[in-house]
């Protein structure tokens, strides 16, 4: 018994290991790995980077640390003191104080430094702290603090927009290739009953309480999550309690009759018809019926169109495990279908989805710098592309559109370098 | 198997002409006209799909297209406008039910769809979902109406002008309101306000009964018939069946030709901005990108399909590893970028001017037909460089890759072995079977430039599909959005039935008619 245990933890470790070594082996996908570290370097620490306020400061006769009082009071644990609301930071009378290495933010102005100032150019800065070494844009921001921003802007546009993708993509994928059109059968009864019932708890919980929510969220986040937390509280207790008459109602032969749910048909259907859409006119329509893309929605939008890959990709690996030995053998000891989908079938797919969406972050960065440069990108923000559709309107300044562009091309290039690398170490042909 | 059988027989028995033509393409068409069979329910569902979310749009249509100013201005004035409102609103058919069917609930009356201003419409939702009792309400909205037509009708004085015109604002807070605090508060300015001067009686009337109708409307609320639901059926009287297939006569001419026909007999509606039909500006832009695409995809095959055959024999040598390199690092150049620089630095007179920037030409009718030709060459060398090069690149990759696999099969070592020429082991035995794999790729390669050729023709101005589309998002005209998608849809469709077709013609193994 204990040597089994070890022989399985061994191999377990052993296809992980084997999947390391090769991809070690490939030095462009390890150079792009310490890329992409550096990067989300940069992401994380955007305000210590770049920022108006110094990391530390002594300002009457008493220490400050400004950036991390801004960090608390962007989480809403804290406040800033009185003498520094409202204040330009810069024109404070400090005793010492020691600036980011940017000491500017994208979003402000340097009045000093307006009409584009290129890193060449003679700029009005009191000495070469100050200097705007990727120049500014024409009302005067500094261009360097935008890419240490957009930065921030990128890597969550391409990680969170993808993590929506791959759940729904993971889900609906692995339930049309797990179950194809005939394997889940269910009765009648429970069919057309949960559907019944999930339109009733619906209804019920959202259709009619809408304006209860809607004017709860207006009033204030917590509100509106208390009215919400009542909705889905509403909708469980019908649906569980739908299920309950399911129950009862499925004694009769007619209703109890077993039936297949032909998810495959389906769930393909709904991907061909998404693919039939060039995804950029998709996005397009998207964003023109909605009010203020901001950045959520933006991520949002992204991920909700960007599953079909991902879907395809773990339905075709759950085509092939689905008739392995193991999958067999889990059914003949009495497992249920659903706890073989996501116990056994799914984590075995699960690692070659790894690939598509190293390729998905590349993509949906791709996608998120092009909106903006398109000029419907969020407005809340300073991203890349935006940076860069500004050199369009002025032809002089090079800098707008060699940084950002470059910036855009190193993370893409570097999310697609390791969704090469790991095709390749997770190719089984090399396995032999 | 039997109907294919059949047709090579009686082939057979006329000429070998015929009997080849019968033998390939008996199956091969009726594969096609299965694949169509099968688009039209995917599009419908396309049109579905996006219609609705079109209609999920915040803003009135009428209202922008009217450039309505708020209710100022004499009373005659006031009813011209808001009759010509109503009559464009159902010109364009809003004031119709989206769709067929809509699960709604007791309470929610269908003459609601019916009120013209959008800002009413919004409260008297409101008020159906506090109270339920949709005659009451209707009553006091129709008691809110004459009491504004009544204090904008009445004969100004010196004793009451004060008094009308802060009537006139609170008489305008009661469309917008529906929380009983405000409105509780409303009533009793209303009271005040029409006890200020003698010669104000009609108002004062209609005051008191907006009173009673809201008070009665609170007394006889039916809360509980939002709770009960309900499905509306509309029959064939809404906006997506009008849209999709027009209200005209299928058969015969019509006689009135304000009806429109439908988006499926080739009326798209008109533009809401620049009001003319959507049809006339569509071709136009349809026609250019469809050439630029087909022009890429003629470049990309041309270039990439002998580049990656070069590279698989060559595999291992240093011009395999650097060009793969560099491929790769094209893929990864964002097209914006890339064309934006372009643009930057060759088309600027600051840096190497020797592309023009923007457009297709300014060659006019009158000029010969080489000008013409010249002259669009020159405005499309840069645009179709820039749209080829990313996708060259991965097409090689893919070329290169689906060659390696093909050279690595046994039955290229048995022609080796027997001793053909490399080059004729690679052209006679590898390449067709290579070429699969690129021909899949073609079914996505196609709805990708029809989606690329967004950014393509916002960079250089040039006026097609995508560049039309981008004006209609910034300016929110919905017909157009609609109308640009489902054209962005077709072509894709078409793109998958010609990769499709040419599927079957490279590879003879693959058989389309039914076992």
């Amino acid at each position: 018994m204990a040597e089994a245990t070890t022989l399985k933890a061994k191999n377990e470790q052993g296809y992980w290991a084997f999947v390391n070594k090769q991809f070690r082996k490939k030095k462009t996908a390890v150079i792009s790995l310490y890329v992409v570290m550096v990067l989300a370097f940069v992401a994380l620490f955007a305000p210590f980077l770049a920022n108006e306020k110094p990391l530390i400061c002594k300002y009457k006769g008493e220490t400050y640390f400004p950036v991390l009082k801004e960090l608390a009071v962007g989480f809403g644990i804290g406040e800033f003191q009185p003498q520094f609301q409202n204040v330009n930071w810069k024109n404070l009378q400090y005793e010492m104080a020691v600036f980011p290495p940017v000491p500017y933010l994208p979003m402000n102005q340097d009045d000093n430094n307006i009409h584009s100032k290129g890193p060449f150019d003679e700029q009005n800065v009191p000495s070469k702290r100050w200097k705007h070494w990727f120049g500014t844009d024409e009302l005067g921001r500094d261009v360097l603090a935008g890419m240490i921003h957009g930065t921030k802007i990128a890597m969550t546009v391409g990680i969170v927009s993808m993590l929506i993708a791959s759940v729904i993509g993971i889900l609906l994928g692995s339930l049309a290739g797990f179950y194809g059109d005939e394997n889940f059968q269910v009765s009648r009864v429970r069919l057309w009953g949960n559907l019944l019932f999930l339109f009733f708890g619906f209804f019920y919980a959202f259709g009619a309480r809408s304006y209860d929510i809607t004017d709860a969220l207006g009033r204030g986040l917590g509100e509106g999550f208390v009215q919400l937390g009542i909705s889905v509280l509403i909708f469980t207790t019908v649906v569980v309690a739908g299920n309950v008459l399911v129950m009862l109602l499925k004694k009769i032969p007619f209703l109890g009759k077993q039936i297949a749910v032909p998810f495959d048909l389906i769930i393909m259907r709904v991907i061909e018809v998404l693919n039939s859409i060039p995804t950029l006119f998709l996005i397009l329509l998207i964003i023109s019926i909605v009010r203020k893309p901001n950045l959520y929605v933006i991520m949002g939008i992204i991920g909700l169109t960007g599953w079909t890959g991902i879907a395809r990709f773990i339905r075709a690996e759950l085509l092939k495990v689905r008739n392995l030995e193991y999958i067999e053998a889990a059914n003949s000891l009495g497992y249920s279908n659903a706890h073989i989908l996501f116990k056994h079938a799914i984590p075995n797919a699960l690692s070659p989805v790894l690939i598509s969406i190293a390729f998905g972050i590349a993509g949906a960065i791709l996608t998120e710098s092009t909106l903006s440069f398109l000029g419907l990108g969020p407005a809340d923000t300073v991203t890349w592309g935006q940076l860069l559709s500004y050199a369009r309107q002025i032809p002089q300044a090079w800098w707008l559109a060699i940084f950002p562009g470059f910036a855009i091309f190193i993370t893409v290039t570097t999310f697609n370098l390791i969704g090469d690398g790991l095709t390749d170490a997770m190719d089984p042909r090399l396995k032999q | 198997m039997k109907p294919v059988e059949a047709e090579v027989k009686t082939g057979k028995t006329e000429s070998g002409k015929k009997f080849f033509f019968a033998k390939i393409s008996f199956p091969l068409f009726g594969y096609i006209l299965k694949r169509i069979l099968i688009f039209i329910p995917t599009l419908f569902i396309i049109s579905l799909l996006t219609f609705i979310l079109i209609s999920a749009a915040p803003g009135d249509p009428a209202e922008t297209m009217l450039n309505r100013t708020s209710g100022e201005g004499q009373a005659s004035d006031r009813l011209a406008t808001e009759r010509s409102y109503v009559a464009l609103r159902h010109k364009l058919g809003l004031d119709l039910p989206i769709f067929y069917f809509a699960p709604t609930n007791l309470a929610v009356s269908d003459t609601l769809i019916r009120i013209p201003i959008k800002n009413h419409r919004e409260m008297l939702d409101r008020l159906t979902y506090q109270y339920g009792n949709w005659a009451q309400i209707e009553n006091y909205y129709h008691q809110l109406k004459s009491l504004e037509f009544a204090i904008v009708s009445s004969k100004k004085d010196s004793t009451n002008a004060n008094a009308l015109i802060e009537l006139r604002n609170t008489a305008a807070k009661f469309f917008i309101h529906h929380e009983d605090v405000v409105l509780s508060a409303l009533l009793v300015d209303l009271k005040n306000q029409s006890n200020v001067a003698a010669n104000l009686t009609e108002v004062k009337a209609h005051a008191e009964a907006v009173a009673t109708a809201y008070g009665k409307m609170k007394t006889e609320a039916t809360t509980w018939e939002k709770y009960i639901p309900l499905v509306q059926w509309s029959g064939m009287h809404n906006q997506y069946h009008r849209w999709l297939f027009g209200e005209a006569k299928w058969f015969g001419t019509e006689t009135d030709p304000t009806l429109g026909r439908g988006f499926i007999r080739g009326d798209y509606g008109v533009s809401f901005t620049t009001k003319r039909p959507v049809k006339s500006v569509i071709w136009d832009g349809l026609w250019i990108t469809m050439l630029i695409s087909l022009l890429v995809i003629i470049i990309e095959y041309i270039i990439s399909i002998p580049l990656g055959i070069s590279l698989a024999v060559r595999k291992g040598s240093t011009y395999d590893s650097g060009v793969t390199v560099a491929l790769f690092l094209t893929y990864s150049l964002p097209v914006f970028w890339i064309g934006t620089m372009a643009i930057f630095f060759l088309c600027s007179p600051d840096y190497i001017e020797i592309f023009p920037s923007f457009g297709l030409g300014d060659a006019v009718w009158s000029d010969g037909f080489f000008y013409k030709l010249g002259d669009l060459a020159y405005h499309l060398t840069l645009p179709l460089i820039i749209a080829s090069y990313a996708s060259f690149a991965y097409l090689s990759r893919q070329m290169r890759g689906s060659m390696l696999t093909v050279l690595g099969q046994d039955y290229i070592r048995t022609a080796r072995a027997k001793g053909l020429p490399d080059n004729k082991v690679i052209w006679k035995h590898a390449f067709r079977n290579s070429l699969l794999p690129i021909i899949t790729i073609f079914a996505s390669f196609f709805p990708a430039l029809i989606g690329g050729s967004i950014i393509l023709e916002f960079l250089f101005t040039i006026p097609g599909l995508g560049q039309i589309t981008y004006a209609a998002v910034l300016q929110k005209d919905y017909p157009m959005i609609l109308t640009n998608t489902m054209f962005a849809a077709i072509l894709t469709l078409v793109g998958y039935l010609v990769s499709d077709i040419l599927y079957a013609v490279v590879d003879p193994r693959i058989s389309y008619s039914k076992k």
